[in-house]
This record gives structure tokens, C-alpha cells and sequence, in this order.
């Protein structure tokens, strides 16, 4: 029951699989003993103390465990499943280290909810040594879904913190919630809730990890526990557990990785020595510890929205999954904007037991610089640095550059080249399409009537597999609001998953599905990954077709938009 | 707050901490001194610094990660000058082992509770204690009671403040971020009451 640390814990695999010899092993033993410290003279309050004795108890008392139909678990204990190392990777608009992370409209069908529009701004960071990190977010949001032609988006701030605190699991506005994130720790007691104030749903909590424990204590392990339309995934890691209940149909795997990146946003605040503080109290209460970090959360879980999880090996030493929880923890935070600032962040996937030190400087509202450090007296160096990567910054005009195509954009679909027939033959892998019409483009070009890019197309996403990068485009009509966004990533997020699904068979090369909002072609080779969306109404032949003439695009820019040479994230 | 002996680089020798480098002799006309900001989460430490060095005062709440940097030269009467290099600490309890990265090499340490929260005003004590044992021996220090524009919600006595103060050899004032009021008497009677380099 009481899980500790251990290597028991199979599921910590893909934490504990790191890649990189840990420069910086030697761990902060001062916050370890602060963290454990506080374990100590934590009361032991256990006002709600949540049947460690009796889950079983706890079991009944969940109203929606009545609605259970279906429990998937898995009989091996140890970690059988692979943990595939997950690479994520947020939309850019063209560039690669510009996260997209933009924020939703929450739960836009609730009543209570309002529409958040938010333009964060856009920034990157590059860091010392060649350590680029970082990434900006551009929020474009129309608020009238239609009519707006994408240019005149309002902009307005993404108000941050948490929401709706007044909620909690009585609440029919909580309950309609569609996507519900919770960490709690082993002993039950919450510590991050999406929605509605932490302690006023210990109650819930401690049903949560009953439901958990009850399936331990039966030597298995819970993942997912199907209730009608709503899906709720479990993942524990140690004495953390996290939980997702959502009703989105977002695959299994994607919500199962967005909550280890959670667990990694956790981790990049306070370390994995946290989990001392449980075993030296298993009443432990961590809430403090996250103080003022709500908006970091609800900021990743809103990116969500616009990342796509994709799952890849990845060589380079800067995972993108710490670049993102990274950037989302400098963009998320405001303070940061405000001066230069020098604080203590854990890179999940490089060493989830140490601190490094991240100088965070903007240099304008749009873009900042980072520089990690292993030093903690490393402050005044890094300073130095930074004016002198400033100087040189704004005397070779590089700021003004990245400002100017911070407000070009990225590829838009309707600026995709004419098709050449020579070029795209030069490709090695070309979608089949063995009656490709030999119609002129620019005479097809009329024949489509509508909005969009050349026949049809709206939207795409190219995967350089070798690079490890990926590109898409800009969001222009028909999909302007972020309801469509999202929208069109949910089903990116289930072709990706039909594309990818495991045990079935060798992976699939390519796939044309057609319904009442979209044609979704995708295109799968060693080489890269292209996803493409289309008019309902295109043609097949067509469509396929532009899919060539996009990848044939993608390869002609290859040098400005993607990064080339040896890894450019390594240490 | 238990834990307070335990400091960030104990082991690695390095004494130095988040110290300017001394950049030449130090001029008994124009002193650059490092201070530091602690206090409870919430109380105002960074307003107080917004105010003093760019005039400025945000009512909505920015939590401060890790610690921010910024620095102000202060003329004074007798035509000195001082340059503070403020470190602004995040108040989150996660935070507070790393304190001593901040507050290690300080001149000045302000430390600053909000007059309408006994809570913090404990918590500022704590912060005393905790520089009386690590901080530099003759590093000078404020106590400082922010929000004083919310009088009527005052739970902390302004003769608990004067006498915590008097106690502990600190110079107390009472402050408003909001309103501006004291903030520059804070940062002016500081640098009064700093140790003149003799002159060589």
C-alpha cells in the first residue's frame, strides 16, 4: 500500500532512464533535508485520514465507481508495458523552438465558464553553450468563432491562476467539467486539483487513491477505468499519484502522457527528493510546497490543447518534454517579465534528484533568454554573459529578425508553392498515387472554390523524424477559432494514435479518412510524418497530391526552418 | 519553519554566494551594497522594490520564482551615493533552503511582514533568527511592516513591530507599496546607517 521509492516502482522507468550521465549528481542535500524537515514537523493532522486501513470502505463511497463498466489493468506488477520515451512536441508556427502553448477557452459548453482569450506573447531562449531552450507561445484567439478573417484577433491577457476555486465535487458546474486533472499522494491527501479548491476535495481524493489501493492491494495496478463517456487514467509514480477524469475521447496514451507531463512539472519545481518528505511522513502535505504554482499547472494543462504528444526516440540531451514543461514554467510564471531572476529548476528527464539554476532574463516582451547553470553562485557570470549575448544580439540585428518573423509567422497553407512536376518527382518517397491527373495547378487552383489553401487544405504538421523537429502551419480560415484549434488537434491527436497504435500490427503507411468536418490525410515513412487537414468536400486525388507538393515545400525551406547539424539541444 | 541550519553549497567550498564581484576598490563616496528581501509569501517584498526602484506599484499579485534581481543608486545629502543590488526572494516555503544563496555576502537584510497578518509577522521573525545565525555579523537589517495603508485591518500593533525591533538591534518603519509611503525613507535611512568604508 504504502508504495515507497523503491525500484519497485516500475512505472518511475521513464524518469529513472536517463540518458545522460548526471553532471550534476551531486544533489542539493540542504533542499532534501528542508523538504524532509518539514516532513518532521508536519502535524500529523489526519483530519481526513483516508482509510489506509479499509480502501475497501472508500470504494463504496464513490458515486461514480456505481457507473464502472469496464477496469482495464494490467496483471504484471513490474512494468511490462513499455515506457516509450515520449517526445513532445508543441505546435510551432514555422519555427522551431516557438511552443504554440495556446490557451483554451475552458470547457466553453459550461455555463459558468467564460471564454479566456489570451495572447502571451512570444518569446525564445537560447542558452549558453548552445543549450537553446525555452520557446515562445503565440495566442491568437477570434473570439467570434466566425467572420473574423484571422487578422484582427483580439488579444487579451490569459488571466492566470486558478479557476472556479469556489467548486468542489458537489458542484454540477465541477462535475461538468470535461477534463479533471488530480494529484494526490498516496496516503489520499490532494495536492493540485484542476478545477475547484484542494482541500475542500480531500473527500474525493481520498476515493481516488482508495480506488488505487484496492487494486494494488489485489497485486495489480490500475490504469484506466472506463465510465460511460468518461475516462479516468491513473499513474503512479511512488507516492505521488496522479489522476486524469476526462470525457474528451482523447486517447489513452495521450492522456496517460500528459499526466506524466504533469508529474514532470512537478518534478522540474521541486525534485523527486520530495518523495523523502512521504517517507519520512506518509501524512506528508505538499500543498504548501507547490505554493503560487497553480498557474504553472493550468497552464500546461490548457497547452495540452494545442501540443501534440508524439512518441519518438530522441538522442538529443534537452528532451522536449523539459523544454516544454521549461518554457511553460518561465512563460506561465509573470515574475520572470518583471527583472532578471535566477531560480532553482529540475530538469525532469535530465536528473529528476538535482537542482540547476535557470538565469532568466527577457529581452523584450516577446523573447528571453535562459542560461542553466550548475552553480548556484554562477548569478553575476551569467549575467555577463547575458549583456554580452545581448550586444551582439542587437548589433547583428538578430532581435529585430526574430521580432519580424514573430509577426510574419510561420508556412501558411496559402502560400504553398505551385506545383513543379520535376521537383516532386525528386522525392524519394512519394505518397502513391498511381492516376495522379495531369490537370495544370494553376487551372485546378480555380476549380477549387473555397477557403483555405489550394485544394482545399487548411492545416498541416510535418514531422522530420531524423531531426526530431516538426513544423505546421499557421491557423488561417476556415479553422480561425480556437474551438476549431482545438478541435483539429483532437483529431490529429486520434490519427496519430491509429497511426501509432501498438500490437496491431506492423505501424500503418498512410491513411485518407473523410467526415462531416474534415479529410484527414496522413503519411507516415522512415523519413518523416505528415499530417494534413482538408476541406471535407476535396478531392482524394488532390489531396494527395498537395500532400506532396507540402512535403516537397517543407524540404525546399528545410534550412530556414528547421535546425540542422549536429544535435542543437545537447549539452 | 524547523529547518533553518541547513545551507545550499555547505559542502562545495564556495564561500562567495550570489556576491558582486568587487569591481575596484571600494570608494567611500559611492558604496554598492548587497540587500536582501525575506518575509512571508504575500507580503510585498517585491512591491516594495517595484516602488522603490522604477516607481511602480501592481495590484495584481506576481509570485516571485527563485529571486529577482534589480538594482538603484540613491543620493545622499551629504553627496554619496549608494547602490543598491536588491535580491528579491520568492516567499514560498520551497524556497526558503535556498535563502542563503541570497543572503549570504548581504550588507542589508529587509525583512517584511504585512501589518493585517500576525502569521507573517511570525514568519519575519524567523527570518531574524535565522540571519542572526548565518547572515553576515555585521549586516544591517530593517524590519519593515508593508500594507500599512490597511490600517483598519491592522492585527499586528505597530509597538509589536518597534519592540521586535528595538530588541534586535533593527531599524524598524512601517511602509505602503501601494501609496509609495516610506518606501524611499526605508532605502534612504539604510544607507545612513551603513559602515563608511574608511577611507584609505
Amino acid at each position: 500500500m504504502s508504495s515507497d521509492s523503491s525500484s519497485s516502482i516500475s512505472n518511475d522507468g521513464s524518469t529513472d532512464q536517463n540518458p545522460n550521465p548526471s553532471p550534476t549528481a551531486k544533489p542539493l542535500d540542504f533542499l532534501q533535508e528542508r523538504l524532509a524537515s518539514i516532513a518532521l514537523t508536519e502535524p500529523n493532522g489526519g483530519a481526513e485520514s483516508p482509510s489506509d486501513q479499509e480502501p475497501q470502505a472508500g470504494v463504496s463511497n464513490g458515486s461514480f465507481i456505481e457507473e464502472i463498466q469496464e477496469v482495464v489493468q494490467n496483471n504484471q506488477a513490474a512494468g511490462s508495458e513499455a515506457v516509450v520515451e515520449e517526445v513532445s512536441e508543441s505546435f510551432t508556427h514555422g519555427v522551431v523552438w516557438r511552443d504554440n502553448s495556446e490557451h483554451e477557452v475552458d470547457a466553453p459548453s459550461s455555463p459558468s465558464s467564460s471564454g479566456y482569450a489570451g495572447e502571451r506573447g512570444s518569446s525564445s531562449a537560447t542558452s549558453e553553450s548552445g543549450i537553446g531552450e525555452g520557446g515562445e507561445d503565440e495566442i491568437r484567439e477570434v473570439r467570434n468563432d466566425d467572420s473574423v478573417d484571422g487578422v484582427s484577433d483580439l488579444q487579451q491577457s490569459w488571466v492566470p491562476g486558478k479557476r472556479h476555486v469556489d467548486e468542489d465535487d458537489a458542484s454540477i458546474s465541477w462535475r461538468k467539467r470535461k477534463k479533471h486533472f488530480f494529484i494526490l499522494s498516496n496516503s489520499g491527501k490532494p495536492i493540485y486539483s484542476r478545477y475547484g479548491d484542494e482541500h475542500k476535495l480531500a473527500g474525493f481524493s481520498a476515493t481516488l487513491q482508495a480506488i488505487i489501493s484496492f487494486v494494488e492491494n489485489g497485486g495489480d495496478r490500475v490504469q484506466l477505468v472506463r465510465a460511460g463517456k468518461h475516462q479516468v487514467v491513473f499513474l503512479v509514480k511512488g507516492p505521488i499519484y496522479l489522476v486524469c477524469i476526462s470525457c474528451t475521447e482523447e486517447p489513452y496514451e495521450s492522456l496517460r502522457s500528459q499526466l506524466e507531463l504533469i508529474y514532470g512539472q512537478m518534478l522540474l519545481i521541486l525534485t523527486k527528493s520530495v518523495n523523502r518528505c512521504f517517507e519520512k511522513n506518509p501524512k506528508f502535505d505538499m500543498t504548501p510546497l507547490l505554493g503560487g504554482t497553480d498557474v504553472v499547472f493550468s497552464s500546461l494543462i490548457h497547452s495540452f490543447n494545442w501540443s501534440l504528444v508524439l512518441s519518438g526516440a530522441q538522442k538529443a540531451s534537452l528532451h522536449p518534454d523539459d523544454m516544454l514543461l521549461l518554457s511553460n514554467f518561465v512563460m506561465s510564471s509573470e515574475s520572470f517579465r518583471t527583472s532578471e531572476s535566477f531560480s532553482p529548476i529540475c530538469l525532469p528527464r535530465y536528473n529528476p534528484m538535482a537542482f540547476l539554476y535557470a538565469y532568466v532574463h527577457y529581452l523584450d516582451v516577446d523573447t528571453y533568454l535562459m542560461l542553466l547553470t550548475t552553480k548556484s553562485d554562477a548569478f553575476y557570470h551569467l549575467k555577463d554573459c547575458r549583456l554580452r549575448i545581448e550586444t551582439v544580439l542587437l548589433k547583428s540585428n538578430v532581435l529585430s529578425e526574430v521580432q519580424r518573423s514573430l509577426l510574419d509567422g510561420g508556412m501558411r497553407v496559402e502560400d504553398l508553392p505551385v506545383d513543379t512536376s520535376p521537383r516532386s518527382g525528386i522525392l524519394s518517397a512519394h505518397l502513391g498515387q498511381h492516376k495522379v491527373p495531369t490537370e495544370s495547378p494553376e487551372t485546378s487552383r480555380e476549380e477549387y472554390i473555397g477557403v483555405g489553401g489550394p485544394f482545399g487544405l487548411w492545416h498541416f504538421i510535418y514531422r522530420s523524424i531524423y531531426l526530431d523537429q516538426y513544423v505546421s502551419s499557421e491557423f488561417s480560415p476556415p479553422i480561425n477559432s480556437s474551438r476549431q484549434q482545438k478541435r483539429l488537434y483532437r483529431a490529429y491527436q486520434k490519427l496519430y494514435a491509429s497511426m501509432h497504435d501498438r500490437g496491431v500490427g506492423p505501424p500503418h503507411k498512410t491513411q485518407f479518412r473523410r467526415d462531416e468536418n474534415y479529410v484527414l490525410l496522413c503519411w507516415v515513412t522512415p523519413e518523416f510524418e505528415l499530417y494534413a487537414a482538408f476541406d471535407p468536400l476535396a478531392d482524394k486525388a488532390l489531396a494527395i497530391r498537395t500532400c506532396n507538393r507540402v512535403c516537397q515545400w517543407v524540404k525546399d525551406v528545410e534550412n530556414e526552418i528547421f535546425l540542422l547539424g549536429a544535435s542543437p539541444f545537447s549539452w | 519553519m524547523g529547518c533553518s541550519s541547513s545551507l545550499p553549497d555547505r559542502n562545495s567550498g564556495r564561500l562567495g554566494g550570489l556576491n558582486a564581484e568587487n569591481g575596484g576598490a571600494p570608494d567611500a563616496k559611492n558604496l554598492r551594497v548587497k540587500l536582501v528581501l525575506l518575509g512571508d509569501s504575500g507580503v510585498g517584498k517585491s512591491c516594495i522594490v517595484l516602488r522603490f526602484v522604477r516607481g511602480q506599484f501592481d495590484p495584481t499579485s506576481k509570485v516571485t520564482v527563485g529571486a529577482s534581481f534589480l538594482s538603484q543608486t540613491i543620493a545622499l545629502q551629504d553627496s554619496t551615493t549608494v547602490k543598491f543590488e536588491i535580491w528579491d526572494t520568492a516567499g514560498q516555503e520551497r524556497y526558503a533552503a535556498l535563502a542563503p544563496l541570497y543572503y549570504r555576502g548581504a550588507a542589508v537584510a529587509v525583512v517584511v511582514y504585512d501589518i493585517t497578518s500576525p502569521e507573517s509577522f511570525n514568519k519575519a521573525q524567523y527570518w531574524v533568527k535565522e540571519l542572526q545565525k548565518h547572515g553576515s555579523p555585521d549586516i544591517v537589517m530593517a524590519l519593515v511592516g508593508n500594507k500599512a495603508d490597511l490600517h483598519e485591518n491592522r492585527e499586528v500593533p505597530v509597538q509589536d513591530g518597534i519592540d521586535y525591533a528595538e530588541k534586535n538591534g533593527m531599524f524598524f518603519i512601517e511602509t505602503s507599496a501601494k501609496t509609495a509611503d516610506n518606501i524611499n525613507q526605508l532605502f534612504e535611512e539604510i544607507a545612513k546607517r551603513l559602515p563608511r568604508p574608511s577611507s584609505s
